[in-house]
């Protein structure tokens, strides 16, 4: 920006994003496909979140409980940037997704339509928080095309949340994708601006936030 | 509570340690709770502290890195990393940056167009 300062631009300001859904549904691949960097990996520990070190020396199993975690930065401009964290597929690593969802801005669940039930527990993680988030179908060869209006129903998902098709291999598309849940994230917020209940959004906000999902759209079909 | 010189003797010794031993077993730093995205910068003037590990993050902090970055970037566990760097930042020795909170329209729609214009 014209007017941010050289001390802003040596003090960047970081936010987040998550990428979640089933195991295998290709959270890695996609982080790697927007991120700016090779995906860095990172790993926590049982120990971290759930138990002391005290109790972890006597149950061997949980110190050796380690779950690797992807994520990609995408430096947006000098003073911002853009952290996409993948959450551990698996059940049983939930105890990670508060660490991980906490302050974060969205989220992106990404689904394979061969197994639409592996991403129930992600749809429900978020609905239950208020966090906004995008159903993304992301693209494998000789899935089944199923209508939108199907995968809703399926989902059981309200028409406020949007469905979208990726394909988590190609940069260009993913990066696409993200920009429509930045568009679905800013449209949440401005819907929900108003301190109080009863009033309606700021006109002005609503206005420019359907042009920008509309360019969103628009670059979706052209990529 | 502070590092044990003995814990101390025993992490330069290898890396068989249990990874909270870095910690002094503790998996909170007395300075607070980091977002695993917060970055953190060395403080300007900072000198480097004397443990290996802290003098390590101290050194890469030379640029901002994210808490997840330094854990990366340092093989360390996630919350192994957040104690130790809360407990720099506790010393003086690195800053935390600014994160945004989660209801940011401004930041929402500066993501928006950097990323759509890329």
């Amino acid at each position: 920006m014209a007017f941010e300062t050289a001390e802003q631009a040596q003090r960047p300001v970081s936010a987040k994003v998550v990428v979640s859904g089933g195991f295998g549904v290709g959270k890695t691949t996609f982080v790697a496909a927007v991120s700016e960097i090779a995906p860095l990996r990172t790993e926590a520990q049982m120990t971290s979140a759930a138990t002391g070190v005290d109790d972890a020396t006597f149950v061997q199993e949980k110190t050796a409980t380690t779950v690797a975690m992807d994520f990609g930065k995408i430096t947006v401009e000098a003073g911002l940037v853009l952290y996409v964290f993948g959450t551990p597929g698996q059940d049983r690593f939930g105890f990670m997704w508060n660490d991980i969802t906490e302050g974060a801005l969205g989220a992106l669940v990404l689904v394979d339509s061969r197994r639409l039930d592996e991403c129930f527990n992600a749809i429900d993680y978020f609905e239950s928080r208020n966090i906004p988030f995008v159903v993304a179908l992301n693209q494998f060869d000789g899935a089944p095309m199923h209508n939108e209006a199907d995968i809703r129903e399926a989902l059981d998902l309200p028409a406020s949340v949007p469905i979208v098709r990726t394909d988590a291999r190609q940069s260009q598309y993913a990066t696409d994708t993200l920009v429509q849940l930045l568009a679905h994230i800013l449209e949440t917020l401005a819907a929900s601006a108003s301190p109080v209940p009863a009033q309606r959004p700021a006109p002005v906000v609503t206005t420019d936030m359907r042009d920008r999902a509309a360019n969103a759209l628009a670059a979706e079909r052209s990529a | 509570m502070g590092f044990e010189p003995e814990a101390e003797q025993l992490i330069e010794d290898g890396p068989m340690a249990r990874p909270y031993f870095l910690t002094g077993g503790r998996t909170r730093s007395d300075a607070g709770e980091l977002a695993v995205e917060a970055m953190v910068a060395a403080a300007p003037d900072s000198a480097p502290p004397a443990d290996a590990e802290l003098r390590a993050i101290h050194e890469l902090c030379q640029t901002p890195n994210s808490i997840a970055e330094i854990s990366a970037k340092r093989s360390l566990p996630l919350g192994v990393a957040r104690v130790l760097v809360a407990d720099l930042w506790g010393s003086g020795s690195l800053e935390v940056l600014e994160t945004t909170r989660s209801d940011d329209i401004a930041i929402v729609r500066r993501l928006l167009d950097g990323i759509r214009n890329r």
